[in-house]
């Protein structure tokens, strides 16, 4: 029995991406198309211990499912002739198309969901590994990956399956990477645990990339993907030490790394170059990856090209990451100050803020120019700022290399006694605390507090609340001036400006961004929310509060407590879908019921499902999410703007 | 996980049909993204013994024609089973005969 539940496990793995893209060419709906594959898998459970594995077990598979989609479409008389069509598609032995899998890709990958959704999804339908199988790798819950792949298959529901074509070939290509190359990334560099690596997703990233290129052969940066990931690979059993701690790849073993990865990485890297036409940015990282891996030794490596490279690949992804590495090869190619320089710039980047190799990537490079003191404050706050648990104590021992520390009050210390102290009331505790908390990962909590100016303490105000709130802003500045006037210190908040606390109206959306807002592709409950809020005058708030019994759809109105919610023809077309047949409990649900410690009043929760009222915070942080590419500072808009958009 | 697939030699040339199936089904462990290398090997080989510090090179063909290996696949796949799988699939195309599959560590 369990021989047959390993063979069954075996033909899985390797069949169900093609039995899922077949089917859902047939059925045209991916959640079903995958239930179905599901249910011939358990037959095949039932049936295979006793009449033995079946010569053909794919065709064996494709043709129970495609007898399920018959049945099932008979009994759901959803489409009248398509089980006749489907049933003579049944007497073909086996009919996978060239392109199935392909199709199914792009689907996994749609840019209507949210990436951890395509990841998800990708890893389910396309590498047919399981919830917990996903769960296990990204350190999160079975439930929670179960959710996400229910939420994503319900999202595609309505997505057309057709390839696309022309233009938007590239750009759906560019998503179905993306994918791709995460899920090698976090194999490759686990961003938290106790491992650096987690092999099984590395595999199955190549794997998901080595039948990407035979799907799309003609796609230069298809190669150019599976090129940079055979050559990261080829390196992975010289990426760590005999304790597990990382080693840098200039200091790699290179009889560990393993050629035949890197011969083929060179053959895809060929096959990409032969096709022409412009690097992209995965070609432009495989080309850095060859440099590395034509070098001999470390002191062979061609800095000055790969500083090049870089050079051609900032342009191109300007990402803080990208600029980082490049700050390395410079400062290999042309000396630690030059690099420095450059990593210095990032400094001011808030999306490295919480970066450990930016610290690191200085600490080197002032180790390298005998600014030892200074490193060594770098590599202490790489290490608090890392969440791998061998990548932490790999930082904390590169610090102490750098000589011993001397007996001198530091940032840490002194910030945990500011906040032992007993005269502070809870709350202006939590608020210090947060203060300088973000001081000391911005700065390292080993910092002497000796050296720390009032240029230092600005720059972390500017990076981290610069365009927060004047009284956000306020509230952490006063933070900061009791701390100095504790420490003795007082001119360290000299730099910061009290900022005044206007209560201006913040500016509605301008009609172009509006007319873009409508296109934006977002869940039906998205889109009806902004609608609403839009063409009513009413508040966020009153229109979160509204119940489905409440609406009048006939009149186009429903009451809020006191007063009326009216809306227009944007919002009635959206109405019914939402309502989905619900005739009673919160209008605008949350994605998911509320967890048994945080029970809520019954009046914000759905009778029928259980799911809790949408939240003020939940509905603004998804607008805020969905209108990053519409607000020119980057940052997203709030849902009051939309509301006051309304006269404008 | 790594594994050396290894079919022992028939002694029998290979038809042309057989070499179109086999190049499909290549072709198919390709496209799953499985297949790392692949090969023919000569049947005569040369073999290359040590006793003490006498080294002796003899060339084939071997009289033991089955015991030489006649091709590999060196496939990368998540289980056992999975190479196994593999290894029935080859077995069905290429008729009597016998494979070997080995684990490949490092």
């Amino acid at each position: 029995m369990t021989d047959v539940r390993r063979t069954v496990d075996a033909v899985w793995k390797l069949e169900s991406a093609n039995l899922v893209g077949g089917l859902t060419r047939l059925v045209r709906d991916v959640g079903l198309a995958e239930e179905l594959a599901q249910d011939a898998l358990v037959a095949a459970l039932e049936q295979w211990p006793s009449s033995g594995v079946p010569d053909n077990p794919a065709a064996w598979l494709m043709t129970t499912a495609k007898r399920r989609a018959i049945d099932h479409l008979r009994r759901t008389e959803r489409l009248e002739r398509r089980h006749e069509q489907l049933a003579r598609e049944l007497a073909q032995p086996r009919d996978v198309e060239h392109d199935d899998v392909l199709r199914l890709m792009f689907l996994s990958c749609h840019p209507v969901l949210a990436t951890e959704q395509r990841v998800a999804l990708t890893l389910r339908l396309v590498g047919g590994l399981s919830a917990a199988e996903i769960a296990r790798a990204f350190l999160t819950t079975e439930q929670q990956v179960a959710q996400r792949i229910a939420a994503a298959k319900q999202t595609l529901a309505g997505v057309p399956i057709e390839l696309p074509e022309g233009a938007a070939v590239a750009e759906r290509l560019s998503s179905v990477l993306g994918v791709v190359y995460l899920i090698f990334n976090e194999g490759y560099s686990a961003t938290a645990g106790d491992d650096l690596m987690r092999p099984g997703l590395c595999q199955e990233a190549l794997r998901l990339g080595r039948l990407l290129a035979e799907l799309a052969p003609d796609e230069a940066e298809v190669h150019g993907l599976v090129a940079l990931m055979e050559i990261q690979a080829s390196r992975a059993a010289a990426r760590t030490g005999p304790r597990g701690e990382p080693v840098q790849l200039h200091e790699q073993d290179r009889g560990r790394w393993d050629p035949l990865l890197i011969r083929r990485g060179f053959t895809a890297m060929l096959r990409a170059r032969d096709l022409g036409g412009p690097p992209g940015p995965y070609v432009l990282q495989a080309a850095i990856a060859v440099c590395h891996a034509q070098a001999r030794t470390a002191a062979d490596t061609d800095w000055r090209r790969i500083a090049v490279l870089y050079d051609a690949l900032v342009r191109l992804l300007p990402t803080p990451i990208v600029r980082l590495n490049r700050a390395v090869a410079v400062g290999r190619a042309h000396g630690p100050a030059a690099g420095l320089a450059l990593a210095d710039e990032l400094l001011a980047d808030r999306a490295l803020r919480d970066y450990h190799l930016l610290p690191s990537v200085r600490g080197d490079l002032l180790a390298e120019l005998g600014r030892n003191a200074e490193a060594r404050v770098e590599f202490a706050r790489a290490a608090t700022l890392a969440k791998n648990a061998a990548e932490r104590d790999f930082l904390l021992r590169r610090a102490d290399e750098l000589g011993p520390v001397a007996p001198v009050a530091t940032l840490g210390r002194a910030a945990a006694d500011f906040l032992a102290r007993d005269d502070l009331d809870a709350s202006t505790l939590r608020s210090y605390g947060q203060t300088l908390r973000r001081l000391c990962l911005a700065l390292g909590d080993r910092r002497p507090l000796e050296s720390l100016t009032g240029d230092d303490v600005t720059g972390v105000f500017e990076v981290a609340w610069g365009d927060a709130a004047a009284k956000t802003w306020n509230r952490h500045r006063s933070a900061v001036r009791s701390f100095g006037a504790w420490a003795g210190r007082p001119e360290l908040g000299d730099g910061l400006e009290r900022r005044a606390e206007s209560r201006s109206r913040v500016p509605g959306l301008a009609d172009d961004q509006l007319s873009r807002l409508w296109t934006v592709e977002a869940p039906v409950r998205e889109r009806t929310l902004w609608r609403l809020l839009h063409e009513s005058a009413a508040g966020v708030r009153p229109v979160l509060s509204l119940n489905v019994e409440d609406l009048d759809l006939a009149e186009r109105r429903a009451r809020a407590g006191a007063r009326w919610v009216t809306w227009r023809s944007g919002t009635a077309r959206l109405l019914p879908e939402l309502l989905g047949g619900r005739t009673r409990g919160p209008l605008f649900l949350a994605d998911r019921r509320p967890g048994p410690a945080r029970m809520r009043p019954a009046a914000d929760l759905c009778p029928d499902t259980g799911r809790g009222r949408l939240s003020y915070e939940r509905a603004e942080y998804l607008f805020k999410q969905a209108t990053r590419a519409l607000d020119p500072a980057g940052r997203g808009f709030t849902l009051r703007q939309l509301w006051s958009a309304r006269g404008a | 996980m790594r594994y050396l697939m290894m079919q022992m030699a028939t002694g029998q040339a290979p038809d042309e049909k057989l070499f179109a199936e086999m190049g499909k089904f290549i072709e198919e462990m390709t496209a799953a993204g499985v297949l790392l290398a692949t090969g023919g090997l000569d049947p005569a080989g040369t073999r290359v013994t040590s006793e003490g510090d006498e080294i002796t090179v003899t060339d084939g063909p071997f009289t033991e024609a089955k015991e030489s290996v006649g091709g590999f696949a060196l496939v990368e796949v998540q289980s056992k089973e999975e190479a196994v799988e593999l290894a029935r699939r080859f077995r069905r195309i290429v008729g009597d005969g016998e494979s070997r599959i080995h684990q490949v560590f490092g």
